[in-house]
């Protein structure tokens, strides 16, 4: 009995003993300036900017890479490795100045042949991987002198611009999958898959240099457990939590409010019965009450809009069209009535499950949808397939989701709803929307050109090719110790602009 | 040696069969690689050029023999999401995974083994009844859980570890293993409850026997014929359910990888299958089979050590 007794004895301390032992060992806290970020994925992609195609990369890349212009917290192009630049009136040959004494992460200096190496690389029709979206429509790329280089475009483009923020990295780098080299403020040290992606501040940056010598990006991708590690410590900064989480957020952080810069909608399958019936498509407009979804969803946070553009677009976005379908049960009956629907119809929202602020938003489109005798039923489906099946294969009959933009240029939401364009994923097909379109890009007046894409917000908005929503607020979780985040208008975190506030 | 080599035949057949469902369920799933790759800036024909190039142009049966002989060969491809190889990928995340089930395990002998002997030496007492009614929740709850009621309690409220604070081994060892020491007492904690059940009804049993009457009628300690001659008989039981344990616990632990977030390989076998990247995959799942086979192979190996009566049957067989 007593030898059991101790032997239990034995074991229970020396689990205790385990238990302290490992405890507290705090690391030694280093002198030099450091901050951890959580990201909800991996940053998958190569380490080539050019291939670099998730938002979430290319959101960190906007602190390795630069291109000859780069856009500010308020969306206006600054120049960056061009010092000075110059269009030409007709809009078709842009004139750069390379930026004097700019130096690559590994120590080469900055070249016009590394620009026009850069500007080919990723305009070339013939590698589909590497070829940006908007760098088409170019005549030539070319080098004047040691400290120009002339862009010339096949037609006039006003927005030719912000394709500029297109990544130069140095001719030199034979292997740019695997090794970085860019001119950013932050150079890229480490990359752990599923663990860690490590950024350095470069000390000779160009520019104003960064204040935090070193930023851990650590993958956090079970959002139960985000808000666990954010009060345990481990986090210092979460970009994109929900309000509920936020809500449970310990003293030391700082919650800022900004807005995620998109589109969210339920998207329709205008190509699908019975939404290609515009009647049909305008009763669930109708039928939708979206204060009650923001209310329900986010605590009344979030900017309702009423076409496919949000407000940090500026003089493009058309506020008034966020209440042209005001919620009305009746008229949405009406509609469904003349269509022939006066009984209602099934059909299928399917919504990608990872982005739990669409999911949300579905379920109560389904309750709301009710009222009006139109039975939504809502299918969970994973990314990977939501992008083969929904946004390649267009087999579907609506889905809610948020579209957001690479460029503040207007064509990068509108562009897609062109009849013919191969993200047209809602087969929307309207040719007064093409008509209206290519009168936007044609002309070389700023005036008509906010008209005319004015325009197309309207067409998108009076055929209801979308139930639009809204633009969601957007909650980051901040550490006290910390202070200087900006919000942009485009998928960007600027890491320089953070510092460790003084106690 | 017959039987040895029918053995293994038996065993290269089973991979093979593992391998190919698996290679099966990637191609009837929905999903595809190079769109999921590409994302919503994916063209046309920059999926087209991207299905070139990882191959899954070319018809099901001759991807699949093309992966099993480059497999044979020891080569497992290169990742799609990860522009590195898959063996530099999962060699840098064996070790994490690895450490936390033989942690567990080593708490599994070190607390089960114990509290088995000595329930079934205090059949009936307090204590006994005590654990008997602990096991029974335990028993219950699934590691998931519990590893979220530990992070609770030993990372919040005790403060001794950090949630998320996950230490790479390269840096920093005894950080590393400190870490791991909490997500493997979740993974550890049912199969203790487990054991500790499982070895007291065995030993309850093997007392009531006429070997262990008549050692006792000899005059022997009752300690000492617990030990000496049940325990050993009892054991045969329980190295079974540890192996069985092990392997189940390498599998366990992709749950429990995401609680506490630890990048081991169910962390990397997750985001793995959404990303529709095989060939990670692929090699994930072929050598956890293969772990599976051999532990199992292992055990077989232990039973003839400790029962001389199974060796004799082999060799005769």
């Amino acid at each position: 009995m007593k030898r059991s007794i101790s032997m239990l004895l034995v074991v229970v301390v020396s689990l205790a003993l385990a238990l302290t032992g490992c405890s507290g060992e705090k690391q030694g806290e280093s002198t030099e300036s450091q901050i951890t970020i959580g990201i909800p994925q991996d940053i998958e992609d190569s380490l080539d900017p050019h291939k670099a195609v998730a938002a979430g990369t290319e959101e960190v890349y906007f602190n390795i890479y630069e291109g000859l212009v780069k856009p500010d917290s308020d969306g206006n192009l600054i120049p960056a490795l061009a010092s000075d630049y110059t269009v030409s009136p007709d809009q078709t040959t842009y004139t750069f100045t390379i930026r004097d004494g700019v130096k690559f992460h590994s120590g080469k200096e900055l070249t016009v042949d590394d620009v026009v190496y850069s500007l080919k690389r990723c305009s070339n029709p013939d590698d589909p991987v590497l070829l940006q979206a908007g760098m088409t429509g170019i005549e030539s790329i070319a080098a004047a002198d040691d400290s120009t280089v002339v862009v010339t475009l096949k037609e006039p483009n006003a927005d030719f611009l912000c394709e500029m923020t297109a990544a130069i990295i140095p001719q030199s780098n034979e292997d740019p999958d695997h090794v970085s080299d860019g001119t950013g403020p932050y150079k890229f040290v480490s990359h752990s898959p599923q663990e860690s992606f490590v950024l350095e501040k470069y000390d000779e940056y160009w520019g104003e240099p960064a204040h935090i010598e070193k930023v851990t990006l650590k993958v956090c991708a079970n959002a139960d457990s985000l808000v666990m590690e954010l009060n345990g410590g481990s986090i210092d900064m979460m970009a994109r939590v929900t309000s509920t989480q936020a809500d449970q957020l310990s003293d030391d952080f700082n919650v800022l409010e900004g807005t995620m810069n998109l589109v969210q909608a339920l998207y329709l399958n205008n190509a699908a019965k019975p939404f290609d019936d515009v009647r049909v498509r305008q009763a669930l407009c109708y039928a939708v009450d979206r204060q009650n979804i923001l209310d329900l969803t986010s605590d009344g946070h979030g900017t309702i809009i009423g076409s496919s553009m949000y407000p940090a677009f500026g003089k493009y976005y058309m506020e008034e069209l966020s209440d042209y379908y005001p919620h009305d049960v009746e008229k949405a009956k009406a509609l469904l009535a003349e269509a022939g629907y006066e009984d209602g119809f099934t059909f299928t929202i399917k919504v990608p499950s990872n982005y739990t602020q669409h999911v949300e938003v579905a379920q109560v489109i389904a309750d709301q949808l009710k009222a009006v005798g139109v039975d939504a039923r809502i299918q969970l489906i994973e990314w990977e397939t939501w992008l083969s099946d929904v946004y390649s294969g267009r087999n579907f009959e609506g889905t809610v989701v948020g579209l957001d933009a690479s460029t503040l240029a207007a064509s990068s939401m509108l562009l897609r709803f062109n009849s013919d364009n191969s993200k047209n994923f809602v087969n929307y097909n309207n040719p007064d929307y093409d008509a209206a379109y290519s009168r936007a890009v044609s002309t070389t007046d700023d005036a008509r050109r906010t008209e005319a894409y004015q325009e197309c917000e309207r067409i998108l908005t009076e055929t209801a090719a979308n139930v639009y929503v809204q633009d969601l607020a957007e909650f980051v979780a901040l550490n006290k110790k910390y202070a200087g985040y900006e919000f942009y208008p485009l998928y960007i975190q600027n890491f320089a602009s953070l510092y460790i506030v003084e106690e | 040696m017959k039987y040895v080599g029918r053995k293994i035949l038996t065993m290269l057949f089973t991979l093979l069969l593992v391998s190919f469902l698996v290679f099966l369920c990637f191609t009837v799933i929905p999903g595809d690689p190079a769109i999921a790759r590409l994302g919503t800036d994916a063209t046309p024909e920059a999926i087209e050029m991207l299905r070139e190039e990882m191959g899954l142009n070319r018809p099901f049966l001759v991807r699949y023999a093309d992966w099993l002989l480059s497999f044979a060969r020891g080569n497992f491809g290169d990742s799609y999401s990860y522009s590195m190889s898959v063996a530099d990928l999962l060699l840098d995340k064996v070790p994490i995974t690895l450490a936390m089930s033989l942690m567990s395990i080593a708490m599994i002998v070190v607390i089960s083994i114990p509290l088995g002997l000595y329930t079934a030496r205090h059949e009936g007492s307090v204590i006994d009844k005590l654990i008997y009614a602990l096991n029974q929740v335990i028993m219950a709850v699934p590691p998931f859980f519990s590893g979220i009621l530990i992070t609770l309690l030993f990372g919040i409220f005790l403060k001794l570890f950090t949630p998320g604070g996950y230490v790479s081994y390269t840096t920093d060892v005894t950080g590393f293993l400190g870490y791991l020491f909490f997500p493997s007492i979740a993974i550890a904690l049912p199969k203790i409850a487990m054991t500790v059940k499982l070895l007291r009804s065995e030993l309850i049993e093997e007392k009531k026997q006429d070997y262990a009457r008549t050692a006792y009628s000899r005059g022997n300690h009752t300690g000492g014929v617990l030990y000496k001659h049940v325990l050993k008989n009892a054991m045969l039981p329980i190295i079974t359910f540890l192996g069985m344990a092990f392997t189940d616990m390498i599998a366990g632990s992709i749950v429990v990888e995401q609680v506490f977030s630890i990048p081991g390989i169910g962390r990397i076998l997750l985001t793995s299958i959404s990303r529709r990247d095989y060939p990670v995959v692929m090699a994930v799942v072929v050598c956890l089979a293969a772990v599976v086979i051999v532990v199992n192979g292992v055990i077989d190996i232990i039973y003839q050590w400790i029962d001389p009566r199974i060796r004799l049957e082999g060799e005769k067989s």
